[in-house]
């Protein structure tokens, strides 16, 4: 198909076909889920389910892809639809305008083979993790804070985000002072679409390691999870 | 010598966690401190000694999206 054709022979046609039956929960489409979407949508994942409970607000336009000056006050999950079908309509969209939580966690992950964490707050990133071990799949977890970003992969038998977010009580972590920045989310966001379509191709990717980005820095960190 | 982060870190006597964040110029307010894999709270890093060939994991929390 030459819509494909600059995939080849980075996928085959074979994982080209694939990618065409798997089905993505993307939670979250702000700045890290709308590069998400857009990544999966152009590479030619068949089904996303995407799931985020705002409307695009003037501050989301530093950052997020999805939003623009004529979408604000509008839903993201729209926004996303709205990109996918213009980007890709052999896509199938299910936007699901509603925040994640322990209640309907099992629902939406239902019938999906992975689900990618582009979440805002620690709570939900760990109800995410909860839930994704119970449906035996696994996470592709991406955060950012200012020029820092951070990417792992979470199987069903593993809790790699308790490393990470030692109290459960906390909300935010150094983006409340640092903010988020456009390259940043970009750049985390494309990671976390490659880790996921090495996933879903039964490549091999990120195994209990965490994968630091330093922008300012100008440094890749892999760390081991021993 | 210490691992931090992975990397080789010159180890000396009455290191403390303070000390080596002070040193690897770790300033963020919110981050995750791990020795030979143990949680090591705030509250806990001016008393906690860190040894000869220890493991330091020092993270940023960061949850933002």
């Amino acid at each position: 198909m030459e819509r494909y054709l600059r995939n080849y022979d980075a996928i085959s046609e074979e994982e080209q076909a694939a990618l065409a039956a798997k089905r993505v929960l993307v939670l979250g489409c702000g700045g890290l889920g709308g590069m998400v979407i857009e990544c999966l949508a152009r590479i030619g994942v068949g089904h996303l389910r995407v799931v985020d409970g705002d409307v695009f607000e003037e501050s989301n336009l530093n950052r997020q892809i999805l939003s623009s000056t004529m979408n604000l006050g509008r839903a993201k999950t729209l926004a996303a639809k709205q990109r996918v079908m213009a980007v890709n309509p052999l896509v199938e969209v299910d936007a699901v305008q509603a925040d994640l939580t322990a209640d309907n966690a099992a629902e939406l992950l239902a019938d999906c083979d992975l689900a990618v964490d582009c979440l805002d707050n620690i709570p939900a990133r760990l109800i995410l993790q909860q839930a994704a071990k119970t449906a035996g799949i696994p996470v592709v977890h991406g955060a950012v804070a200012g020029w820092l970003g951070r990417i792992c992969v979470i199987q069903p038998s593993e809790d790699l985000l308790n490393l990470l977010y030692p109290d459960p009580q906390e909300s935010q972590g150094e983006e409340r002072q640092t903010g988020t920045l456009s390259f940043t989310a970009a750049l985390t966001a494309s990671w976390q679409a490659a880790e996921t379509v090495k996933l879903l191709l039964g490549k091999t990717g990120l195994q209990g390691e965490i994968l630091e980005v330093d922008l300012m820095q100008a440094i890749v960190r892999k760390l081991k999870i021993s | 010598m210490i691992k931090v982060n992975t990397e080789d870190y010159p180890w000396h006597a009455g290191m403390t966690v303070r000390a080596l964040l002070d040193e690897k110029l770790f300033t963020f307010r919110h981050i995750i401190v791990r020795v030979n894999g143990e949680f090591v709270p705030e509250e806990d890093y001016v008393s906690t000694m860190i040894q000869d060939g220890d493991d330091v994991m020092v993270l940023h929390l960061m949850a933002g999206g």
